[in-house]
């Protein structure tokens, strides 16, 4: 079963082209890591990918939904952590997983936000405007926000920045338990290493277009590891 | 870092217009100060020349006034709830500088970047209208002068409250006390002559065109520099340079709120968050005052033009309540400038929902206000006799108002009133209905039957546009992003 799917998926923005005609495929139960230099493209492709920006041409759809024509429903049922965290700055911690789950018509939440709670230690912050909250724990509320209603597919953009190795560790450990249960995960990453023990397959893309696609193996080639691989690929 | 700030400002405006339509802007108050220019021979023959000059300076100190609370804003800008922006001024937390050196250099940029756009293109009309209107290009000088006194004072008094409000509230409260019960004393009641406050104005009554007397005009220029240069030096010595953000704890109210909206469906957690947000930033506050503010302005012209200048136009309750709804735009104003809203693109809503729900929380909040303001104002002129008319005049324009705003600028209220074209629209869909309403409301006296009829046929135009655009607000901003 194809989790996402996009064809010839292109933005332009003014005479800049910041994706070319990429073409990607990932299946339910990956997970999928996409690298790249800054400015390569990452985030302009999660943000169409996750329905938050429309491309100039071509098309994709995220779990069987198109994102062009359908981004709500697709935002209803992934889960997506932005490049910046950002969660808004008058709400607490509680209520902004509360607001989530109200949007999200979540059922059950008490019990979910206090598993995530449990999970992330936010119980200090709880009541803390998220404004006053570290950038780390601000990461941990966004993650939580994307994990509330427990989706089939979950597109992160840089999850482990700002988490201590303690949080990287769990977070780590929590990916890999919800792809084995049959979740789908697309990340966006420039920790390498990271993404060696965790990803199945994996993309690089360079200037707007995708240089190469396989599994890690496949990418890694002759290189010792990926980052040696990912060096070789963008010419550094 | 002055350059670069004046850079930053430029691009973050040319961001939402573009660039070309933002250099448009000064050019239209250029031509509409010419327009002003070359009808004045008509004005001066109903408001005296001098009358004209004090309007003049007040609305130049007020709008110096409007643009010059660095100290809230600032706040905002190191707190960062402007998204993923970030701004010069709050550079000194990773670089070597001094955070007083940043608000001062806020100062001085916003007073280059607002005389560059609207002080000088005026002055440029009134030059431009020379042919026709043959003003001496002296007193076109001495307006500007004294005119850009006034708005700087206007601005360092902004600047120095603001940034008292950051250290103390308490003392921001009596400062404000103070100003405004000087300012009720010149305006209000003439206790003291408004020139006692306004050096530029002083200055202004002996220089040309009036008989010139260089030593009179030349001790307000003096004192009114010193009070501004005092003003901005206690601005700047009060900005704290340990700038931490406030950390504090709060009651949860978000789930309680959601309870009691519940009625309202899909909307009541926006609606409800929109609550949480202006409660705890402090925006109702800020909301109250500047709808006060040129509601008291308002009141105190046309009592102006009654009493101060004998004009012998009836403004009455009518006129009231159609200015009050026209002001409902600075309201919606502020509902999107409480937050970033880049985190609701991870969510199940679009912009026309976020919009809708604005105008919603516009509705439920600020409708009492524009009401309850005509009922005031129609017991202190005794002429409650028309409340009947005045109420749904309120509740239809305010309705109105907020809802073309919002079709014309979606969540970016501010930014895009910058834009000409916008600009322009919105000054058609505005300023058509409230000049009929205002016409009518001065035939009521003369013919009650005639005016009610009209004005029941404006409300009734205005009711089917708002319906209009209401529907039509999906159409233009379902395709739009959050965030920048």
């Amino acid at each position: 079963m194809t989790a996402i799917e996009a064809s010839g998926l292109t933005k332009r923005y003014g005479s800049v082209d910041a994706l070319e005609g990429i073409h990607i495929r990932v299946e339910r139960g990956e997970f999928f890591g996409l690298f790249g230099p800054n400015g390569a493209g990452k985030t302009t492709m999660l943000r169409i990918l996750t329905g938050q920006l429309k491309p100039t041409e071509g098309g994709a759809r995220v779990l069987g939904i198109d994102v062009v024509l359908e981004p709500l429903r697709v935002k209803s049922v992934i889960g997506i952590v932005p490049e910046v965290e950002s969660p808004p700055s008058y709400l607490t911690a509680y209520e902004y997983l509360y607001f989530v789950g109200q949007v999200r018509k979540i059922g059950g939440l008490e019990d979910r936000i206090a598993r995530w709670f449990e999970f992330f230690d936010l119980d200090d912050a709880r009541s803390s405007l998220c404004k006053d909250l570290s950038k780390g724990t601000r990461q941990k509320l966004m993650l939580a926000a994307a994990f509330l209603h427990e989706p089939a597919l979950v597109f992160l953009d840089e999850p482990f920045i700002n988490l201590d190795p303690i949080y990287q560790r769990k977070l780590r450990e929590f990916l890999q338990e919800y792809v084995g249960g049959g979740g789908t995960v697309f990340m966006a990453t420039h920790l390498l290493d990271i993404a060696e023990k965790l990803c199945d397959r994996v993309a690089v893309i360079r200037d707007g277009a995708i240089i190469a696609t396989g599994t890690v193996d496949e990418i890694r080639g002759p290189e010792s590891n990926l980052e040696a691989a990912f060096l070789r690929l963008v010419g550094a | 870092m002055l350059r670069l700030m004046l850079r930053e400002e430029f691009r973050v405006h040319t961001s939402y217009s573009g660039r070309l339509a933002f250099l448009a802007f000064p050019i239209i108050i250029t031509v509409f100060s010419l327009a002003i220019a070359v009808t004045s021979e008509r004005l001066f023959t109903y408001t005296p020349f001098s009358d004209a000059i004090l309007l003049l300076h007040a609305s130049v100190f007020l709008y110096g006034l409007s643009v010059g609370a660095f100290g809230f804003l600032g706040r905002q800008y190191l707190e960062r709830t402007n998204g993923t922006r970030n701004y010069l001024v709050a550079m000194p937390g990773i670089l070597p500088m001094r955070l007083r050196k940043t608000f001062l250099g806020m100062y001085v940029r916003d007073a280059i970047f607002y005389i560059a756009l609207l002080l000088a293109p005026a002055t440029i009309g009134l030059i431009l209208s020379i042919p026709l209107t043959h003003f001496r290009i002296t007193s076109i000088g001495v307006l500007f002068g004294t005119g850009l006194l006034s708005f700087l004072l206007g601005m360092s008094l902004s600047f120095f409250v603001s940034t008292v409000y950051m250290r103390n509230q308490m003392a921001f409260v009596i400062c404000v006390g103070g100003i405004t019960a000087l300012f009720a004393a010149a305006g209000t009641t003439r206790t003291i002559p408004l020139s006692w406050i306004l050096p530029g104005l002083a200055a202004h009554e002996h220089l040309s065109p009036f008989p010139i007397d260089l030593g009179a005009a030349a001790q307000p220029i003096v004192s009114g520099l010193g009070v501004i240069v005092a003003l901005v030096a206690g601005a700047v010595f009060l900005v704290p340079e340990q700038f931490e953000p406030r950390a504090t704890a709060v009651r949860e109210e978000l789930p309680r709120l959601v309870a009691r909206l519940k009625r309202l469906q899909g909307y009541a957690p926006l609606l409800s968050k929109e609550f949480v947000d202006l409660q705890r930033s402090g925006t109702y506050a800020k909301m109250f005052f500047s709808f006060v503010t040129p509601l008291l302005f308002l009141s105190f012209t046309a009592w102006f033009v009654r009493y101060g200048l004998q004009v012998p136009v009836g403004f009455n309750t009518v006129f009231y309540a159609g200015m009050v709804g026209f002001f409902g735009v600075i309201l919606y104003n502020w509902l999107n400038n409480v937050d970033a809203t880049d985190y609701l693109a991870t969510l199940p809503v679009s912009v026309p929902q976020v919009i809708r729900a604005k105008l919603i929380s516009f509705l439920l909040l600020t409708t009492w206000v524009g009401v309850g303001f005509v009922g005031i104002i129609a017991w202190l002129n005794s002429d409650t006799r028309l409340l009947w008319l005045a109420i749904p005049i309120v509740l239809v324009t305010s309705v109105y108002i907020v809802v073309v705003t919002a079709y014309l600028t979606g969540l970016r209220t501010n930014s895009f009133l910058f834009d000409p074209g916008v600009l322009a629209r919105f000054s058609v869909m505005s300023m058509l209905p409230d000049f009929g309403l205002t016409i009518l409301s001065f035939t009521i006296d003369r013919d009650l039957r005639f005016a009610s009829t009209g004005i029941a046929v404006v409300l009734a135009i205005l009711a089917a546009t708002t319906y209009m655009l209401l529907k039509g607000i999906d159409a233009k901003w379902r395709g739009t992003e959050f965030g920048e």
